[in-house]
This record gives structure tokens, sequence and C-alpha cells, in this order.
């Protein structure tokens, strides 16, 4: 209820002081003046720190002096159960946090405020939680990509049937964590696109190829794919192949069907030491100013009204079939398909 | 000898020995409690033998343990061989080049593991100068060497073990009574025949304990196993577990179970290992006879034994360093090449000053000076009571060596359930990870000091005990000089240890209280690995230069204690 009555007066307030704060909208001053005084908020991330983190916290810090972040970055499982631990003792850690899937499981722990700010009715409806517990930052599309120094460009497989080429045996890579950004995630998929049945048969014949198991980060494992360790590695971000091409690096990425698609959400903790410079975070996430930040790091932004930087790196605009997952579909399907992975590949 | 016995021993020992059981049972219990009591109940609490089931029933437990067991002897052996030969080098004889061997070991325990396992992997991993050689000679993606395998495995802990093993050995071939070589030469056995009888004989107690910790530390250990053994699916109990606790939602149970398969064997290697060192007295060589430290002139193989430290030192620290220096000159890792020369840059630099990483060397050098003095203080107690079987010393032994059963990572669960359990409000706080620390490393405190206390002869204490002192007195006066090398090599090698530990910390880490190591984890899974030298090498400068003054301070208590 009284979430209602802050949530009306900060329409009220925003209405009253659009002609003062300039284009972008600005975020209800009473948020603002408590977030101030709590003066810091805790960011549990899985997003990549010198990529975009660090751009976002300068981002913030710079729209609202006083309110320092302290971003600690982990990969989604290790996130989610510190999150749960700090939970069930009631000593909560992290204000606000982002991840695929990782929502899920604490969204049941009661472990996540229903918060959705403003900022994100720019976003489509699918983009944002029915329940309202998180919303989406950004988009991810994992696709394989590979070293252009190591592999001529026009020789890198472009389909599943190039996968099971006998020259790439035991030269690809990808994680081994229950990611949607690793194994686990290109056999979930494959089951999704091709069922079941014929997407076992295929699994199993790909097993024969001797993929390699990393137990790291896909930004990482493209980091070794760059330095030579590999010449392709499955399941990497295709936004990272191209913030690294940017850069000089000989790596592109590679729009191989079926593509996955996942949501990259956040979501306030529901007792967050500083929950309002926590929803203020979230909003500065999902608002015009975030979503440029995400855009001009080349990241793929959620709010449509924010093209990336590359487009075709979007599935519909560079024309590639790819399957989208919501958090709840990937935190459904994650068990079954990491069995299946260690059944297989480990 | 009885009477004399019973001398050593009195109420204010017995006082002692029960606070200091207190304290170390406090410490060292409550996370076997919960891993005994995880491993057998469900998660509602209920009692089950589903968590062995799991983790006993999967098909591959049986390749893991071998796989463990293989590698953890493969890399005790070659720690021991490295570390014992260098060691014997550099304090017994008069090898030129010794100075090598001492920064080698001083910089290489300053290094994170994280650190120097990355910069292995770049020397000897697919894109390392050895395999790109090969592969341009070859024209396919085929490697020379697989590093990532069981062998590449035992080479790379086998070799960041073995500073270890030269440190401890040296230690106590260092207070060795050269008078007993000497004889030996005299009565006409050669060199060889010298080292085997003598130095190897009188020091195989020392060795025999430090293998069996070598192999126990491998048996556990996580780094080389998760860098180097799963990218090549070589899997062993620690990445089992490892895999249980990373599921969601964390299994614990299994996590539990797989503990305590691991705490059983490591408990029959230590009943082992205690039987080995119950005649320890029959070693002793700092006797109340004073004696001048000489060194052995073994003649021309001066010179192949100045190669040997060459080749030590070139592996070991300057080849690595080289690789994490061209790394972090780069944007992103790339092999020596003309196109990669293009890209040199000092923006890693620049980034890692600019980040906020004071604080994080901050934390780290405040939980290394907490714990360590904690460990050394509590060891010193304990490996006293215990040597001198003293009632309680038993107790106090076994208690400070149980942790040696607990996997960092294990540990760390452990410690967390503990403080998300008991209303003492340290969870996220440096003081849940100094906690933690101390428990990890009571064992190194005990090799420490008990190593050093089994060569203190018990007739210096039974001269001042009849001269009226009591034990405290003595144990001021006598023991804790005589041990001060020991001692201050224990608190510099548990501060170094505390401040490149990974596993443990990983998970206790709070926002505000994450640890160099922690943000080195960070950087390497994050894809910042040029970051990661960069910050690496200044981190590694930093720690170099505490070991260099913590190492000359023991170096000058130990001549002192010599002269005195």
């Amino acid at each position: 209820m009284r979430q209602d009555r802050t949530h009306w007066h900060a329409m009220l307030l925003t209405l009253l002081l659009a002609g003062f704060a300039g284009p972008a909208r600005a975020a209800d001053p009473a948020l603002v003046a408590a977030a101030q005084k709590e003066g810091q908020v805790v960011w549990y991330t899985t997003q990549i720190i010198n990529q975009l983190v660090r751009p976002m916290i300068a981002g913030f810090e710079k729209r609202y002096p006083g309110i320092k972040i302290d971003a600690v970055r982990a990969n989604a499982t290790d996130t989610a159960i510190k999150l749960l631990n700090e939970g069930k003792a009631g000593r909560a850690q992290a204000d606000i946090f982002d991840g695929t899937s990782t929502v899920v499981p604490l969204k049941q722990a009661g472990l996540v405020m229903r918060y959705v700010p403003d900022s994100a009715k720019a976003l489509p409806a699918s983009y944002v939680d029915k329940e309202g517990y998180w919303a989406a930052t950004n988009l991810y599309v994992n696709t394989p990509g590979y070293n252009t120094s190591l592999v001529p460009k026009g020789s890198e497989p472009r389909t599943l049937a190039d996968l099971l080429d006998p020259k790439w045996r035991g030269h690809m890579a990808w994680g081994s964590t229950e990611s949607s950004s690793a194994g686990p995630g290109f056999i979930g998929t494959l089951l999704a696109d091709q069922g079941e049945d014929k997407a076992m048969a295929y699994l199993k014949r790909l097993a024969g190829q001797k993929l390699v198991n990393i137990n790291l980060s896909a930004r990482e494992i493209l980091d070794q794919v760059i330095s030579g360790e590999y010449p392709v590695a499955l399941q990497i971000f295709n936004h990272h192949a191209v913030i690294s091409a940017k850069k000089g690096a000989p790596v592109d990425w590679i729009p191989l069907e079926p593509a996955t698609g996942v949501l990259s959400v956040v979501s306030v903790t529901k007792d967050a030491p500083h929950p309002n410079a926590a929803k203020l975070l979230m909003d500065f996430l999902i608002g015009k100013e975030g979503q440029a930040i995400y855009r001009d790091t080349d990241y793929l932004p959620a709010d449509p009204a924010v093209p990336p930087t590359v487009p075709k790196l979007i599935p519909e605009i560079g024309k590639f079939r790819a399957r989208f997952f919501t958090p709840e579909e990937t935190a459904a399907g994650m068990p079954h398909w990491m069995k299946i992975f260690q059944e297989l590949f480990r | 000898m009885r009477p004399a016995r019973r001398g050593l021993v009195d109420g204010q020992t017995a006082l002692v020995a029960a606070l200091l059981a207190l304290l170390l049972a406090v410490l060292v219990l409550p996370p076997l409690y919960l891993l005994l009591q995880g491993a057998v109940t469900d998660a509602a609490g209920a009692l089950t033998t589903r968590n062995f089931a799991t983790a006993l029933g999967g098909r591959l437990f049986l390749d893991s343990l071998v796989n463990t067991v293989l590698f953890a002897a493969g890399s005790a052996a070659l720690a021991l061989v490295v570390g014992t030969v260098t060691a014997w080098i550099v304090e017994r004889t008069n090898t030129p080049l010794k100075g090598l061997a001492y920064l080698t070991t001083v910089i290489s325990l300053g290094t994170p593991y994280v650190l120097y396992v990355g910069a292995w992997l770049l020397l000897l991993g697919k894109a390392g100068p050895i395999n790109q050689l090969w592969r341009e000679w070859t024209g396919g993606f085929d490697p020379l060497i697989n590093v990532y395998s069981l062998p590449g495995m035992i080479l790379v802990e086998g070799l960041l073990w073995s500073p270890l093993v030269f440190l401890l050995i040296g230690a106590s071939l260092r207070s060795f009574n050269p008078e007993l070589e000497e004889a030996a030469r005299m009565s006409g056995a050669g060199l060889w025949r010298t080292i085997r009888r003598i130095t190897l004989g009188l020091s195989l107690p020392a060795m025999l304990a430090l293998a069996m910790l070598v192999f126990i530390r491998a048996f556990e250990a996580f780094e080389v196993p998760a860098l180097v053994g799963m990218p090549g699916r070589v899997y062993v109990l620690t990445t089992d577990i490892y895999q249980t606790m990373r599921s969601m939602p964390p299994d614990f149970g299994s996590a539990s179970a797989f503990s305590v398969i691991m705490l059983a064997i490591v408990l029959v290697l230590l009943l082992f290992y205690g039987r080995l060192s119950r005649h320890a007295e029959r070693f002793a060589t700092v006797t109340g006879k004073g004696f001048r430290a000489k060194r052995l002139d073994i003649g021309w193989l001066r010179w192949p034994a100045a190669a040997i430290l060459l080749v030590n030192f070139l592996v070991l620290l300057a080849v690595p360093i080289a690789m994490l220096v061209w790394a972090s000159l780069l944007p992103f890792y790339q092999p020596l090449s003309r196109r990669a020369l293009g890209l040199l840059t000092i923006a890693n630099y620049r980034t890692v000053f600019a980040a906020e990483f004071l604080p994080l060397a901050l934390n780290t050098v405040l939980v290394g000076l907490a714990a360590a003095s904690a460990v050394i203080l509590l060891t010193l107690f304990a490996s006293w009571l215990s040597v001198r079987r003293a009632p309680g010393g038993w107790l106090a032994e076994r208690l400070a060596m149980a942790p040696l059963v607990f996997p960092g990572i294990v540990l760390g669960v452990a410690v967390m359930q503990i403080f998300l359990r008991v209303p003492i409000p340290i969870y996220g706080t440096l003081w849940i990870l100094i906690w933690a620390f101390i428990i990890s490393y009571l064992p190194y405190g005990m090799r420490y000091s008990a190593s050093g206390m089994l060569q203190i002869h018990r007739e210096l204490e039974e001269v001042a005990a009849i001269s009226g002192a009591s034990p405290l007195t003595r144990l001021r006066r006598i023991v804790a000089p005589l041990l001060g090398p020991s001692l201050l090599a224990g608190w510099l090698f548990i501060f170094l240890l505390a401040a490149r530990a990974l596993s443990l910390p990983i998970l206790l880490a709070g926002p505000r209280s994450q640890t160099m190591a922690v943000a080195m984890y960070d950087l390497w899974s994050n894809g910042q690995g040029t970051e990661l030298a960069a910050l690496g090498l200044l981190w590694t400068g930093l720690m170099t230069l505490i070991a260099v003054i913590f190492y000359m301070l023991t170096r000058r208590s130990a001549a002192g204690a010599a002269h005195n």
C-alpha cells in the first residue's frame, strides 16, 4: 500500500518537476534525497567490470553525487549462493543484484523486493516480470566465436553440422558452469529448438567432438580463444566478440542457428540495507541514461528506443534464428540441461 | 628420565593446557561438527544416507579418487625432490648463487596461486611459446605438450609447493650440528655416503613429515585442479565437491559427505604420520652443546649445483614473471608476434592504480597480520605441550592438526554456516576471514613450531626447571628465543599464505572485505587477465618487499640464536 502511495507521489512529482529536470526523466526527488542520505549501494553483479560496470558506476555517481556504488562481481551461481546465505541469516549485504535466472530461486526464497521502477514502462511487456520482481537491463545473445588468426574467415563452422567436422575435434571450448552462457545453455537451446529426440541424437554426436569444459565465465573463455588457446568457443556473448575486435583482437562471432537469447535482469533485495539507493540505481540502469551507457559500451540495451551500436547482434535484425528464454524458463530447464551436460560432456 | 619428565609438568602447565584445548576446540570443532551433521542429514534435518549414496554413487567417484591420489603423490614427490635438493645445496654446501634460491622462494611465497598458475599456463598452454612454435612448425591446432592433464597438474602443483619444502627443510638443515657430518667425513665416509647416512638420515623425520604435509595439501588443493585439471577433464575430489557446491541450490549434503570421506582418508594418513614421528627425540640436534654452523666443501660439484639453482630460479621465477610482464602490457593476451608488439600499452597499470585496489591491499595485510600472529601464538603453546608430552598436549596437537582435513572451499562453507547460525555479527566482515584463516593455518604453525621444538633438547629446560623456573618462564626465556627463527619463519609463511589464499576467502569475503586474491580471481574469471597480470606484479612486488624484510629478520635472529 505504502509503496503504491510513494509511487503515486513519484508520478505527481515527476510531472511537476518535468519542466526543471531537462530532457532526462528525473527520478523521484524524495527517493534521490533518501538515497543520498544512505550514501551507498552494494551491487552484486554478473556483468563484466571493465566493460560495463566501471562506466556504469562512473555515470551513476556523476548523476547522483554522494552515492557510492560498491560492485562485487561473481558468476550467477556464486551470487545466488551468497544471497541465499545472507538471506537465511537475516544479514543481507547486497542491495541490488543482476543475473539471467538467479532471481527465480531467490524470489521463491522470499529474498527479492517486489519493485520495478517507472523507467521500466519503456520496456516491452516481456522484459518486465509480471509479478513485479525484476526488469531487464539488457539482452544477451550466445553464439559461437572464433579466433580469426587461427581460423581464416570463411572456414569457421557456420552450422550445427559444421561443428561435427572432425577437424574441430578437441579444439572447441565452452563453459561448464550452470549457466545459459555455457554448455548447459547450448543444450537447452537445442532441446527447445529441435525437440528432445533430435536434439539428443545430435548432442551424442557432439559429445564425440571432445569439447573442452572450462570453469570460467564466457568472457574469459573468449579471451582464451583470442590468445589462441582454442580456435573456437561455443556459447560466448556475441557482443563481447565485437568489443574485443574493436580493440584489435583477432576474433569474430558466428550467427550459428539456433542462438540463445536471454535477458539480464535486475532486482532489489528484500532486506536491502540501502533500499532507496538500490531503487535509484535500478531506475538508473533501466532508464535512458543507463541504457545509453549499455549502448555506448557495445551492449544490447533492453529499451527498444535505444538501438545498439551494432544492430546485427540482435537475432531479428541480424536475421538468424534464436530461442529466447525468460529467467523462469531458464531456471526451470537448467536442472535437466545440467544433467545432460554431466552425462554426455563431463 | 621419569622423575625429570614429571618435573616439567605442574599446575601452571595444566591450566595452560586446559585453556588452550578449549580455545582450539572452539575454533576447530564447530566446522567439523557441521560437516558431519550436514553429511548425515537432509535439507529438512532428518537422518539420511542419501548424501553418501549420491557422493559415492556418482559413476566417476573412483576415477576422481585415483586421480586425487596420483596427483597428490606426484606433487609431493616432485616438491620434495626439488625443495630438498635446493635446500641442501643452499644450507649445507659452499655453492655460489645461493641468493637466487632465496629470491625465488621469497617471491614465489608472495605470489598468489591464481597468478602463478596463470603464468605457467601462459608458458605451457596451447597459446604458450612452446606450443606456438610447434603449431607453426606443423601447421595444425594440435599442441606438443598438453598441460591440461594429470602430468601437467602434477608439474604445476609440485613446483608450487617446492618453495615450502625448501623453506621448511632449510630451517631444519640450518640448525643441524655439522660436527656429525664432519665426524663422518673424518671417519673416512665419502661425500655421498655422508649425505645419505648422516644428512638424509637425520632429516628423514622432517622430510617424511613434509612429504605428508604436501601430500595432504595437494590432496585438498583447489587452484590447480580447477585451473589446470578441469579444462582437461581431470577431476579430483575437491573439484567434485566444488561442482556439487556450485549447483543451484548448493548441495551442502553431498559436499559434506565428500568432505567426510576426504576427512577419513586424511585421518588415516595422519595416524600413519603420528606413528612415524613418535621417536622424534632420537633426532634432536640442538642440544646444550654449542656449535657453529659450517658448510660442507663439495669441490667442483659446486658448479653443477649452481646450475641447478639457476634452473630452479628460471623455472620458478624468471620465466613466469617474464610472461606476466608481457601479458600486463597488452590490452588482451596475445602470443609474442610483431602484430602483438604494436599493441603494447601501459593502460592496465593505469587502470590498476585508478581503480579501488588500495582497500583490497589493506584488507589483505590486516587479515594476514592477525591470522599469522594468532596462529603462531596458539601453536607455540600447543607444540610445546605436545612435544614435552604434557597432559593435554596430545589433545592440543590433534586439535591444531585437525584442520588439515579441510579443503579451503569446504572450510569456507562450514565457517560461513557457523556465522549464519550463531548470533555473532561478523558475517561479511574481515573478522570472519581471520577466524577461518586461523583455523586453516593452525597445522602450518604446528609444523614450524613443532619441528623446531623437536630439535631443542629437553635437557635445556630441565636445567632451568632445576634452577626453579616455572613452565611459562621456561617457555618465555628458553624455548621461545631458541625457537625464534622457526617462529618468525612460520609467521612469515602464514602471513604470505593468507595474503594469497583464494579458496577459503572466496565464499567468505563480503562486499567490503575482499582480499587481493579474491579480486585477482574475479579479474581472471571476468576475462581481465591482462589487468590481473599488472595488478599481480605490483602486488607480488609489495609482498616480496615484506617477505624480504621478514626473511632478513629471520636470518639475523637465526645467527643470533647460534651465537648466544
